[in-house]
């Protein structure tokens, strides 16, 4: 009976903190954190982002030399081969103020291949991805989200 | 006896926690809300009262909404001719400052504008102050402007101004400055041209101004 009642209260504790809602702090988050691929063979990591909801980021290959491009930029790490990231294709975006005007986005989900070949075992692939954000009428100064992916060779 | 007052204590301490639970969890939710409404941007097209984000992401509050109807910082920076301009330079004319970077689509849109009611307003003693809030190479921004079609001076920043001027977490941001020097009217986004006209008459003083009567502006 009081075993009972301290998991019962405990559970409705643990309900409660879990259920507020968390806080922005970036435009994009990382949707991935652990990978299996089969090890010492070529294969690829899935990297998955997400642009928060009501803005948009440059492509990796914007229309304009001057626009900031998405770009993800890796550390080395042992046991892990990256080869060259192979971005998504961009959304068109234009202002309502100027149809004329094509931008090239990522909105939403978007997911970044990473060609690797992972020896036996866990590694952890470190990085970062340098975007710019705007919503429908303004923009966000450039910023650099950190990426950290557990690989698992197996 | 000794059971009871166990199962007691017990009750006791889980209602407490449920209680704390329930305390904690409406607390949260109601900071939740307010930085919810904090990162809300709220720019329309149709509505000009509209076009100051309420807030950018991150910077709960809105810092320049508090310089409306306040006189405008004064600053001297280097123009991209490496000439000193302040802002005081312009003391008794209306200007539009004007805050902008190479990577910023929407500030490229409204450049133009910007170039063309220059013109219109010549007569009327307007300018347009143009701060590149980049670190891009002076000859990157020299470019873009003049790609843009921009004849008005633009000056480099320093990276002190924009903290003058509450901060322009985003861009591009503007503020009307009247002849006395006092900012009549902030915009934080792309507004719509005929609001960017509108609010260049408030400042020549060819249309009223919301702002009330302030003190002669420090900067100018």
């Amino acid at each position: 009976m009081i075993l009972r009642t301290a998991v019962l209260a405990l559970s409705f504790l643990q309900l409660n903190v879990m259920t507020a809602p968390p806080k922005p702090k970036s435009y994009i988050v990382l949707a991935t954190d652990q990978q299996t691929v089969p090890a010492n063979k070529k294969s690829v990591v899935e990297l998955r982002f997400q642009v928060v909801d009501g803005f948009h980021v440059n492509s990796h290959t914007p229309k304009s030399e001057l626009l900031i491009p998405t770009n993800l930029k890796l550390n080395p790490a042992e046991g892990i081969k990256p080869g060259t990231p192979e971005y998504p294709k961009g959304n068109d975006y234009t202002f309502s103020f100027e149809p004329g005007e094509k931008l090239d986005v990522y909105t939403g989900a978007f997911t970044v291949k990473l060609p690797v070949e992972v020896t036996l075992g866990e590694h952890t692939l470190e990085g970062t991805l340098r975007y710019q954000a705007c919503d429908h009428a303004a923009c966000y100064p450039p910023k650099t989200l950190p990426v950290k992916v557990v690989v698992v060779g197996k | 006896m000794k059971r009871n007052a166990a199962v007691l204590a017990v009750m006791v301490l889980g209602v407490s926690l449920l209680l704390w639970a329930g305390w904690h969890n409406i607390r949260e939710r109601r900071k939740a809300v307010q930085e919810a409404n904090a990162n809300r941007i709220t720019l329309t097209r149709d509505v000009p009262s509209q076009t100051a984000a309420s807030g950018a992401m991150g910077t709960p509050g809105d810092a320049t909404a508090m310089l409306k109807g306040h006189p405008a910082p004064a600053f001297t920076l280097i123009n991209s001719e490496g000439k000193k301009v302040s802002l005081a330079d312009y003391k008794g004319r209306p200007v539009l400052v004007n805050f902008w970077a190479t990577w910023c689509a929407p500030c490229k849109l409204e450049m133009p504008w910007f170039e063309e009611f220059r013109a219109k307003y010549k007569n009327d003693n307007f300018e347009i102050l143009g701060i590149a809030e980049d670190d891009a190479a002076k000859d990157e921004i020299i470019k873009t402007a003049k790609k843009a079609g921009v004849s008005y001076p633009i000056l480099l920043t320093d990276n002190k101004v924009a903290n003058l001027y509450g901060g322009v977490d985003s861009l591009p941001t503007s503020f009307y400055v009247d002849k006395t020097g006092t900012i009549v009217e902030e915009t934080v986004g792309l507004a719509p041209k005929d609001e960017v006209e509108a609010n260049i008459r408030k400042i020549i003083g060819t249309e009223k101004a919301a702002a009330p009567e302030k003190p002669t502006g420090a900067g100018q």
